[in-house]
């Protein structure tokens, strides 16, 4: 591969690798814990062989080396010849801090830095007493070809194509002067009837002669056991060709399978990752995310020419009267319409991603928490497979662990206080994901203690985080949406999980950075429920338009509860505050160009439209001057010229090629400093 | 020529206030005619707005309000130009764009102490071309700066502001 392909995948590789890493740290740790995790091994290794393979093909001889000694290890771990231990943890744990520091080199720019021999050792040294005995073994000629799940995947899906899988072994003749050159004979021929999916050694080890006479192949081809042994026999100095084809048994599968299942009880983690290594190999492309964001642009700009090109129609139409020519035109103009749209939804969805990616990792930190703690929980999961953007998918696992962490450090109840309470021992956290209309719900639900809203009200006062007058007035629920003030914390004892600083306002910031919200519902002694809704996608947003000073602004469809229209008489005052009643609530009143810090005063009118937006409890009305409607936007960010405005979320191109701002409901809120219906309520 | 780059400088050369304004041609990715600024609340005087330059937001600025010099009016000749540095893209409003150049190193001089009220600090020099005067703005100040302090003071003055 030239210098400029590579740098092509390079984003890619790097990607990649980091997965690989992050998995292979995960695991590694987790096997530590669970010595005896067939599928655990299995999928350290696999993450170990994928990141190898790719190490080998970018020509990163160094990534590649120590990918394929920590192979060798697991391999021997995997086949149990040699049993997990602490020494064998340290010394793949200091792999992967070493490949870590030649993947950032890479990331830098600046090669493959860092030395890779030391490490090496440590793993030779730890393969050294199994070596002599495994070479013993394959000596006796024993047929112990194994296949990893992945290799047994890509026969799997070569077979529906109509290929047979067959295990090729070579001897090369007693005394061949070019062992390696041989075998890359042997390779090269077979490559034109097939595909070699694996061979023993690797074939690094035989381009380095690194074997004695023998090497075996796996390769799939169309051609019968015949031919391909003529094909191998043609080159000279072949002693011997034995082709074998390779039937997959069942039984071997089922045994693979369910060891898993009777071993740790870790089967669903696993084989969903699994199921994930498979599609990618069979069905799958990776794409950079800014290529799809590309891609997006310029569907953007069609849609925007489709517009104009109806438009041109409509004035040619208007001059030359109708012709057959400007029909043709508006049939073109109509069909491009349609063909945008639909390109628009393809190119969103390739963007989608099953939660199970995120979900995926948290059974085994519920497990290990809830053991922490000394509690007994049930966790259940639902809604895997409910997708959303990648985008969303990457900035959700963090609140979510906060949340689940929340939930067992300070939700469910010890045992003992459980069974006193008449409840059953075990308790139950339970984390849902499901569709409703444009966005995602996740609930994180627990039947624990619930939140006393009195309790949390004294401890903000005893934070100073509010007045015990303000206190006072709060009506229940606002006083839950005091655990998102910063620096508050309902943990009475400071616990290892809740002392670590992240606190809920963290979460909420981190929600509301990818339009999210979050609710919650709780009931003392029976338990509390978390409620994130989501945008489907961050880069497509259902919005109100509305126009106001000339301009076009969009409000998040997600904040907005209803659009009620008033009279200038029925806007009253309540501390130099307007406000107006709408079935007996009072409602705190706001011109949007004064909340941009546009024009202050309301501009005359017989009526007003007014916005009534929510967060949480507060709900707030904003005056505008006219409705638009609701409209599917695209949302762009204002760029780091510009960079973030108070009150404005981005911008979106309207269908005739304008710009219009997208608001920021809470910014907007804030920089006015209006307590919301809070004080007015009461 | 050809190994003349580095004995002289290509400008795309501007009118701005009846001065003679010369950038980098490097920085400039192209030109377009004025056209409809979506203005954002809260941001610095001269921060006209956001136009879409084909599917991209672009943030677009007025060099007169940036240099505070007289304001101009839109015509026919006005452009905008736009200017990408480094992860920055910015239109700038100009009265007119009127040649593309190369100029001699050599006749650069450092910027004079001062020039019709535009702070020095923006300037990278002044060249001599044909008995006329170009001054060469220096980019990366003109566009870091308004990125950071004048933000935070157009954000200030316009909460306590209007």
């Amino acid at each position: 591969m030239s210098e400029l392909d590579m740098s092509q995948y390079l984003g890619i590789f790097l990607d990649e690798a980091e997965e690989q890493l992050q998995q292979l740290d995960e695991a590694i740790v987790k096997l530590e814990q669970s010595p005896d995790d067939i599928e655990l091994l299995n999928t350290i290794f696999r993450a170990a062989h994928t990141l190898k393979g790719s190490s080998a093909s970018m020509g990163f001889n160094r990534l590649a080396t120590l990918t394929h000694r920590m192979e060798n290890v697991l391999d021997l771990l995997r086949q149990g010849k040699m049993a997990v231990n602490r020494e064998i943890i340290d010394v793949l744990l200091a792999s992967l801090d070493r490949l870590r520091l030649l993947k950032d080199g890479l990331a830098a720019g600046s090669g493959e830095s860092g030395e890779i021999d030391d490490v090496v050792a440590r793993l030779e040294s730890v393969l050294a007493p199994q070596k002599a005995a495994g070479d013993a073994a394959e000596k006796g000629g024993g047929h112990n070809l194994t296949l990893d799940d992945i290799e047994e995947n890509v026969i799997r899906a070569a077979q529906v194509k109509g290929f047979n899988p067959y295990e090729i072994q070579v001897r090369l003749e007693q005394g061949c002067q070019m062992k390696g050159a041989r075998a890359y004979l042997v390779f090269n021929n077979l490559k034109d009837v097939g595909e070699i999916i694996k061979s023993i050694p690797h074939t690094q080890d035989l381009e380095a002669e690194r074997f004695d006479d023998t090497f075996t192949l796996v390769l799939v081809s169309r051609e019968d056991a015949d031919t391909l042994a003529n094909i191998v026999k043609s080159i000279s100095e072949i002693q011997e060709v034995v082709v074998r084809p390779i039937r997959l048994a069942e039984d071997m599968e089922k045994t693979t399978r369910k060891a898993p299942a009777a071993g740790g009880g870790e089967g669903p983690i696993s084989q969903a990752e699994g199921r994930g290594g498979e599609n990618r190999i069979t069905q799958t492309v990776r794409v950079d995310v800014q290529r799809l964001e590309n891609l997006m642009n310029l569907v953007g700009e069609l849609v925007i020419d489709r517009t104009r090109l109806a438009e041109v129609g409509n004035g040619l139409k208007a001059r030359l009267g109708s012709e057959e020519l400007l029909e043709t035109l508006e049939e073109v103009s109509m069909h491009i319409g349609r063909i945008t749209s639909d390109l628009q939804e393809e190119i969103m969805k390739a963007r989608m991603f099953p939660i199970d990616q995120v979900f995926n990792r948290f059974p085994r930190m519920v497990r290990d928490l809830a053991r922490k703690a000394g509690k007994e929980i049930d966790f259940i999961v639902e809604g895997r497979e409910t997708e959303l953007d990648r985008t969303v998918i990457e900035e959700i696992g963090d609140p979510l662990i906060h949340l689940l962490r929340n939930a067992i450090d300070h939700g469910i109840e010890d045992p003992a206080e459980r069974l006193k309470a008449g409840k059953p021992r075990r308790g139950t956290v339970r984390l849902r994901a499901f569709h409703q209309e444009n966005q995602i719900v996740i609930t994180v639900e627990d039947d624990g203690a619930g939140m006393d809203p009195e309790k949390i009200k004294a401890k903000a006062v005893e934070k100073g985080l509010i007045s015990r007058e303000a206190a006072a007035r709060l009506h229940p629920r606002e006083a839950l949406d005091l655990i998102f003030q910063p620096g508050f914390s309902t943990a009475d004892k400071v616990t290892d999980v809740s002392g670590r600083g992240v606190g809920m306002d963290i979460v909420r910031a981190h929600l509301e950075k990818i339009n999210g919200t979050i609710d919650i519902r709780t009931t003392p002694g029976k338990g509390t429920c978390f409620t994130i809704k989501l945008p489907l996608t961050l880069a497509i947003n259902r919005s109100l338009l509305v126009q106001n000073g000339g301009q076009v602004y969009a409000f998040p469809l997600a904040n907005v509860i209803e659009i009620i229209s008033i009279t200038p008489a029925e806007i009253q005052y309540v501390h130099r505050q307007q406000v107006v009643v709408v079935r007996g609530r009072v409602l705190p009143l706001v011109y949007l160009g004064h909340a941009l810090g546009q024009a202050r005063e309301l501009p005359p009118g017989e009526s007003y439209a007014v916005v009534i937006v929510g967060l949480a409890e507060k709900q707030i009305g904003f005056i505008v001057e006219n409705l638009i409607g609701e409209q599917e936007i695209v949302i762009k960010s204002l760029g780091n010229f510009i960079g973030k405005i108070p009150g404005i979320a981005g911008a979106t191109i309207m269908g005739d090629g304008s710009v219009a701002l997208i608001l920021d409901v809470r910014s907007l809120i804030d920089g006015l400093g209006v307590e919301a219906n809070r004080e007015l309520a009461s | 020529m050809a190994n003349g780059t580095a004995a002289e400088v290509q400008l795309v050369v501007f009118q701005l206030a009846g001065e003679t304004y010369g950038v980098d041609i490097n920085y400039v990715q192209e030109i377009i005619r004025m056209q409809n600024i979506t203005p954002i609340p809260r941001t610095p005087a001269f921060i006209e707005g956001v136009i879409n330059l084909r599917g991209r937001i672009i943030p677009v600025i007025d060099l007169h309000k940036r240099f505070h010099l007289p304001q101009g009016e839109v015509t026919n000749n006005t452009r905008i130009m736009v200017v990408e540095m480094g992860r920055v893209t910015v239109g700038m409003i100009v009265d007119s764009v009127s040649e593309v150049l190369r100029l001699p190193v050599a006749s650069i001089e450092p910027p004079p102490s001062m020039i019709s009220g535009i702070d020095v600090a923006y300037l990278k020099g002044v060249g001599k071309w044909n008995e006329r005067l170009i001054i060469l703005l220096d980019l990366e100040r003109v566009l870091q700066e308004s990125e950071q302090r004048q933000l935070e003071q157009g954000m200030a003055a316009g909460v306590d502001g209007q």
